[in-house]
């Protein structure tokens, strides 16, 4: 029997009171691997009144001890790593070495957020006035909260939840329902550092439970991370409801490959930002733009190259992708490469055929290539989050670079090129929060915020470093005079 | 097997390396079991730290068939010691992470002197038998 998880709220593990339940499955088997609740409205309430109860005290806890509760938690991390990394995969699907670099990323934040001693000084200036002097400090706000998506289920919380607890702040985590198993693990780890209760919290649930968060008015501000339209649903809610948010959203990101680009380095760039995690994740690239006579070698070493990626169970150690995290994803991502081959793109790798020995039930495409993209083609405008690769033609940098400004999308985009000149151009002009110079995925470091643009983000601060420092405390300036 | 992923190289090596400890302690060679034992740890900790989005680009041309030795006898001990140094340096040539090519060096040379103090004890005591 599977078991049904549980909410973690005010330092307590409480089951859940709703009869809506869901299973969550391991996208490799297809078999049940827990239950998780979709909690009500008023747990959800439960869990914003623990931390709303928490926070005076927290606040008051000198930023040197909460950045102990940190180093106290990144030990239990380390020391959990495998198991966790080992959860990300049989719930999500992606190969275990991708696992093991999602949590090293969540660990990342936790230590980068141990800084908040320094992070959180303020500044001052003496005589701002003759006797009068100004201090900007920084100060905590209350209750936070996250609402996470599927693809990072480990780490995306920790962009946010690490900086808003070092900062003072009192946090309220919902989990995904489609891959919430690694949260649990991780609150387990969280009790497990002894945090004083009421300071972090988790809620299993759906649309419900976003939507409590979203309108209690105890709740400052929230993080989100997911599609373009539930970004702006929740911008939206949020803003509404007098929060601060920050929207993550979706993306279709464009590998630029320049004709002097080094064709064998660029293509296993390309593969990994490809088809790394099967496509999920919102800075693959989807989108490989050819430009002038590079088109026809670099199409033919991306094929065979793709073509080798052994696909499987991400437990297996030699498998290089794994499946995608659902039947209605495989599902959906099946209609995409339709519609490619409808609309006249030239399909020159189809992952449809691929059978994974030992796994008939799981949710396996192969790597999908498809030849002849044009802008207007479905497959080159909408995000597919899965393994397909769209690879199009430019006849030189202006076009290329065109061709990224017609997309809604800002997320990410990288170029290939060994041109100083090309890559100025780019990194100045591409309308993309985050850039990569012959790296396929532009992923920020903790210290850095993960950005993104137009469509793709929804906000000002960004989740990670300095940032989420920013996100998660209100400036306040003192203006003083003695007589 | 091909060892085409991060993860799949460092978990040969400590496949080798718990396999080199097995054999040490059960031989009774203290500092050889330890040496095993620490190497084991600092593969446990680059696989943990050394796991970047950058690194998880496909690797070729490695085989564990070419690293393939038993490890049951004394007499074993220089051959596997010399195919784990060549497992080392090959698969440093092939890790784009410097701190893990770092310690992957030094596991070779490690190997290596360790095979090499095999290979002399060995023909030591040949040399005691024969004379």
């Amino acid at each position: 029997m599977t078991e049904t998880l549980r909410n973690f709220i005010g330092g307590e593990w409480t089951a859940s009171g709703s009869k809506r339940v869901l299973d969550v499955h391991n996208p490799a088997s297809g078999e049940a691997i827990a239950r998780v609740p979709l909690s009500a409205q008023s747990e959800v309430r439960a869990a914003v009144a623990a931390a709303k109860a928490a926070f005076p005290e927290w606040r008051e806890t000198p930023p040197l001890v909460r950045s102990r509760y940190m180093f106290r938690l990144k030990a239990l991390l380390e020391e959990h790593f495998e198991d966790l990394a080992r959860t990300v995969t049989l719930e999500h699907g992606k190969i275990i070495d991708e696992a093991r670099g999602e949590v090293r990323r969540a660990i990342e934040n936790v230590e980068v957020a141990a800084g908040v001693p320094s992070l959180m000084m303020g500044y001052n200036a003496e005589d701002i006035a003759v006797g009068i002097d100004e201090d900007c400090v920084f100060q905590p706000i209350g209750v936070f909260a996250c609402v996470a998506p599927f693809n990072f289920p480990a780490m995306v919380p920790f962009w946010f939840l690490p900086y808003a607890v070092a900062c003072g702040d009192t946090y309220v985590v919902k989990p995904s329902e489609v891959c919430p198993t690694s949260q649990s693990r991780l609150f387990e780890l969280l009790d497990e550092a002894d945090f004083p209760p009421g300071v972090v919290n988790l809620v299993n649930g759906d649309k419900e439970a976003v939507d409590a968060l979203l309108t209690d008015p105890d709740v400052a501000g929230v993080s989100f991370v997911g599609s373009t339209p539930v970004g702006k649903y929740i911008y939206a809610t949020a803003a509404a409801h007098g929060k601060r948010a920050q929207c993550q959203a979706g993306a279709k990101n464009c590998l630029v490959v320049m004709p002097d680009a080094n064709l064998d380095r660029t293509v296993a760039a390309i593969l990994t930002s490809a088809f790394g995690t099967a496509g999920q994740r919102c800075l693959a690239g989807s989108l490989v733009v050819a430009v002038g006579d590079v088109y026809a070698p670099l199409r033919d070493k991306l094929v065979a190259a793709a073509s080798a990626l052994k696909v499987g169970d991400g437990l297996d150690e030699s498998v290089q992708m794994g499946p995608v995290v659902t039947r209605k994803s495989l599902d959906r991502i099946l209609g995409y490469v339709e519609s490619g081959v409808k609309e006249g793109a030239k399909l020159l790798l189809d992952g449809r055929k691929v059978k994974v020995d030992g796994r008939p039930n799981g949710y396996f495409i192969g790597p999908t290539i498809f030849d002849g993209v044009r802008p207007d083609m479905t497959i080159a405008k909408e995000e597919i989050f899965g393994p397909v690769l769209g690879i199009a033609r430019a006849k030189d940098f202006a076009e290329a670079l065109s061709i990224i400004d017609g997309l809604p999308f800002g997320n990410a985009a990288s170029l290939f090129t060994q041109s100083g000149k090309w890559a100025r151009e780019f990194k100045y002009r591409v309308p993309c929060g985050n850039v990569g110079i012959n790296v396929g995925i532009a992923a920020p470091i903790a210290s850095f915020p993960f950005a993104g643009m137009r469509n793709s983000f929804f906000g000002d601060l960004h989740g990670q470093g300095r940032d989420a420092i920013q996100f998660f405390t209100d400036r306040k300036v003192v203006i003083s005079r003695w007589f | 097997m091909d060892l085409a992923t991060f993860g799949a190289i460092l978990r040969f090596a400590m496949e080798l390396e718990g396999k080199a400890e097995a054999f040490y302690r059960e031989a009774g060679f203290a500092e050889a079991t330890a040496a095993a034992a620490k190497r084991l740890r600092l593969l446990e900790q680059a696989r943990r730290e050394g796991v970047a989005e950058m690194i998880l680009e496909p690797i070729t041309g490695l085989d564990t068939a070419a690293y393939a030795a038993h490890l049951e006898k004394a007499a074993d001990v220089s051959r596997f010691e010399g195919a784990c140094a060549r497992f080392y340096k090959d698969a440093a040539a092939k890790l784009p992470i410097r701190e893990v090519v770092r310690l992957f060096q030094r596991l070779a040379l490690e190997h290596e002197a360790t095979g090499a103090q095999a290979q002399e004890s060995q023909g030591a005591s040949r040399r005691t038998e024969g004379g």
